[in-house]
């Protein structure tokens, strides 16, 4: 068999993603946990405070990858939603379903780290500015998945609905996206420009590793949120039943 | 206009959104757990 169907075909299969990811999930956490504490020593302790925006710079450790995963993530999901849509691959409607508690939590936190940033800089915590309000639609699209999964008796189909949403609503990426070069808005462009970061080393290493740590944050609770769900909609399975008698052993 | 407040409110909402994202599926797995279990014995029993 060729190896990339051979690869899809055991990971689609529920006991094997269920074995599998569990034992990734520590490592998962484990590299998360490392890279916050190293990120957070350098983003709070290390570097300076910014010459314009004082000691408040230092929430944009918090807020710009939790920005970044908002939009990463939905985006996955679209991508995710159509694999499953088009091969049926159960897997990939198990993890757009559960993307999007950790999408929804990662916009939450934008939104109110950076309301909370507004207010001691541009003395407002809220403007209804195009990047803003973008930003609080993909909120709510997250929550439209959540709810729209959840309207529905029979799981597939649930998925479904849910995989089309998420693709309909990718049309909201590129608008946050370049919300800041399409309109006059009050937030500033991006970080991270076509000629380079425009930050200093010292400021810039512990956003990466924010960053970077917040993937691995997504991966497994992600890997969580997916094998519960398996474990749910699986329940009067065989399979279930074996990871029934192992884990009350 | 001091910025504590501000970045201590920040770190503070943030730990606990990602906190309760991260425990969610931990308290719901072992309450899912916990239920098909006594549904087995309930099952077991009646045999």
């Amino acid at each position: 068999m060729n190896p990339i169907y051979l690869f899809f075909h055991k990971t689609g299969s529920p006991p094997w993603f269920y074995k599998y990811s569990g034992k990734l999930i520590p490592w998962l956490w484990a590299i998360f946990l490392g890279l916050t504490v190293y990120g957070l020593y350098l983003g709070l302790v290390v570097a300076p405070a910014d010459y314009q925006q004082g000691e408040s710079v230092r929430i944009m450790y918090l807020h710009v990858p939790s920005a970044w995963m908002s939009m990463m993530i939905y985006g996955l999901m679209a991508i995710m939603g159509i694999i499953a849509l088009v091969w049926r691959i159960r897997i990939m409607e198990v993890l757009v379903i559960s993307s999007a508690p950790v999408g929804a939590a990662f916009t939450a936190m934008a939104l109110i780290t950076g309301s909370l940033w507004g207010r001691p800089t541009w003395g407002t915590y809220w403007v209804w500015d195009a990047r803003l309000t973008s930003e609080l639609v993909l909120l709510f699209l997250y929550f439209g998945v959540i709810l729209l999964y959840n309207a529905f008796d029979e799981p597939r189909k649930a998925a479904r609905a849910a995989s089309l949403m998420s693709i309909v609503g990718a049309v909201n990426l590129p608008i946050i996206y370049f919300s800041v070069e399409w309109w006059n808005t009050l937030h500033q462009g991006s970080s991270m420009g076509s000629e380079g970061p425009g930050i200093h080393p010292s400021m810039l290493l512990p956003l990466l590793l924010m960053a970077t740590a917040t993937k691995f944050f997504y991966g497994a609770n992600l890997l969580s949120r997916a094998r519960l769900l398996l474990l749910k909609q699986d329940h009067r399975k065989r399979w279930v039943q074996d990871v029934l008698s192992k884990e009350s052993n | 206009m001091s910025h504590t407040p501000f970045i201590l409110a920040a770190y503070l909402i943030s730990g606990v959104i990602l906190f309760w994202a991260a425990m969610a599926p931990v308290i719901n797995k072992r309450s899912l757990l916990r239920q098909l279990k006594a549904r087995k014995t309930r099952m077991e029993k009646s045999q």
